[in-house]
């Protein structure tokens, strides 16, 4: 399994959020590009990107700093927040960015679905965060009557090859990865999946290492990193087995 | 300082190359005038996207030229992913094209065997000739970052480096002083800039030697 470390950007700053809510914000660097380096030249095999005022506002916001973070580090990034249109994501592609991370747009506009997978397939990767088993939207700020495992088995069969879940409710906690879910939605569908959310210590990245089934393929880690829990290469570690 | 350019015959994002480059010490200068590429220590052919549009934009600026002139002139060159393919004497991607032909043979799609292609992420490098420059200090077994579907097929004495995606394949090749990885040392964190400080240290070499 592949460590993601996560970068929040919000206001031009690196954030990390407390279940999503946009009241209880942690800024960590003043200049997201600082927290970028740090982890890539801590060994992060990949680097996962949120526009947190794309996310809100559902148009990217901060590409500058994506486009700088993608300069800056050498490893490959993803980028997610605020991507609902195809002008978007191409935007989003053209700071170098190796993927883009989509999610309410997926879920409403199948169209855009479509055209993203039939230009983009291996590029793309949409999130599923989870509220009380349901799907939430547009930012997290509205739950949807969706069912995770249903909605993961749907996008499947319509070409999605990567998602992202997350469940809301242990996002930014450190209490421990919400495993029963996770569980449920990677048997729903064979494509993989990316895991985020209550990561907070090496105990929790070796459970998810051996309960995960083999399409998880990567943790995102957010707060535990920037808190000093563990470093990288003890997460990379952690999430090997060892 | 080790002045390397960085064609830029418009495909790709071209900023992390030079980023990479500038982080091991080098004066990377991202360009697409052969007077300005003249100038250089050594000479980085990046790339991304489809084989024969490259070559058509190559051409349109003269740097298909300019590459063989530096190359017949010493210059150190290293061709990275699809500049790597670039290298070769053709491409069968998209119908088949001619290529720069430095490097004998042909650039095919990867036999992935049933996975996915293109062939993206992370995979262990192993090295065939640890006497090149460029794995200077670089465990066997490395993993690079790789996004590709094609793969080239050189003349197995050139063969620096492989990595398997359904099959084996040639991931880093030298004749002389032309080199290419099929993987992107740019974003391959640690291992990919030790790559890039030694190519970067073989141009500063060339350049004292002549």
């Amino acid at each position: 399994m592949i460590l993601y470390p996560a970068i929040d950007i919000r206001g031009c700053a690196a954030v990390r959020l407390t279940q999503g809510d946009y009241a209880r914000e942690t800024r960590y660097d003043v200049d997201p590009v600082d927290a970028a380096a740090r982890w890539a030249e801590g060994g992060a095999p990949f680097l996962h990107v949120v526009d947190l005022d794309g996310a809100r506002g559902g148009a990217p916001q901060n590409l500058e700093s994506v486009r700088r973070i993608a300069a800056a580090v050498s490893c490959p990034i993803q980028i997610g927040g605020g991507l609902r249109d195809a002008a978007s994501v191409e935007a989003a592609l053209g700071t170098g960015a190796e993927r883009v991370v989509i999610g309410t747009a997926a879920l409403r506009d199948s169209g855009f679905l479509a055209d993203l997978l039939a230009a983009h397939v291996e590029r793309v990767v949409v999130s599923v965060d989870v509220r009380g088993g349901r799907v939430s939207l547009a930012g997290w700020t509205e739950t949807s009557e969706i069912d995770a495992a249903e909605a993961v088995a749907e996008l499947g069969d319509r070409g999605v090859r990567r998602f992202l879940f997350t469940p809301i409710e242990v996002d930014g906690t450190m209490e421990g990865p919400g495993l029963g879910e996770l569980l449920r939605v990677a048997e729903a569908t064979s494509a993989e999946v990316l895991y985020s959310g209550g990561v907070g210590d090496l105990g929790d990245l070796r459970a998810l290492a051996s309960a995960a089934p083999a399409n998880v393929t990567g943790a995102i880690v957010g707060r535990a990193l920037y808190e000093g829990r563990f470093t990288v290469a003890e997460a990379k570690a952690a999430l090997q087995g060892a | 300082m080790t002045r390397i350019a960085i064609l830029n015959y418009g495909m790709g994002n071209l900023r992390s190359v030079a980023k990479a480059l500038e982080q091991v010490g080098a004066e990377a200068e991202v360009t697409d005038e052969p007077e300005v590429a003249r100038r250089a220590d050594g000479i980085v052919l990046p790339g991304v996207g489809a084989f024969p549009k490259a070559m058509v934009q190559i051409r349109e600026r003269g740097l298909d030229q300019l590459v063989e002139e530096r190359s017949a002139a010493g210059v150190p060159i290293l061709g990275i992913c699809l500049g790597l393919q670039l290298l070769f004497a053709s491409s069968t991607e998209l119908g088949g094209s001619p290529g720069l032909g430095l490097l004998e043979g042909e650039v095919t799609e990867i036999a992935a065997g049933g996975l996915k292609v293109p062939h993206i992420g992370w995979s262990p490098v192993e090295w065939e000739r640890m006497s090149s420059p460029l794995p200077l200090g670089i465990d066997p077994g490395t993993p690079f970052y790789f996004v590709h579907s094609f793969a080239v097929r050189p003349r197995p004495d050139e063969v620096i480096g492989t990595a398997a995606h359904g099959e084996r394949f040639a991931c880093a090749v030298q004749r002389d002083k032309v080199f290419g990885v099929q993987f992107h040392p740019e974003k391959s964190s640690a291992a990919g800039l030790a790559l890039l400080a030694n190519f970067a240290g073989f141009c500063a070499r060339t350049l004292t030697a002549a």
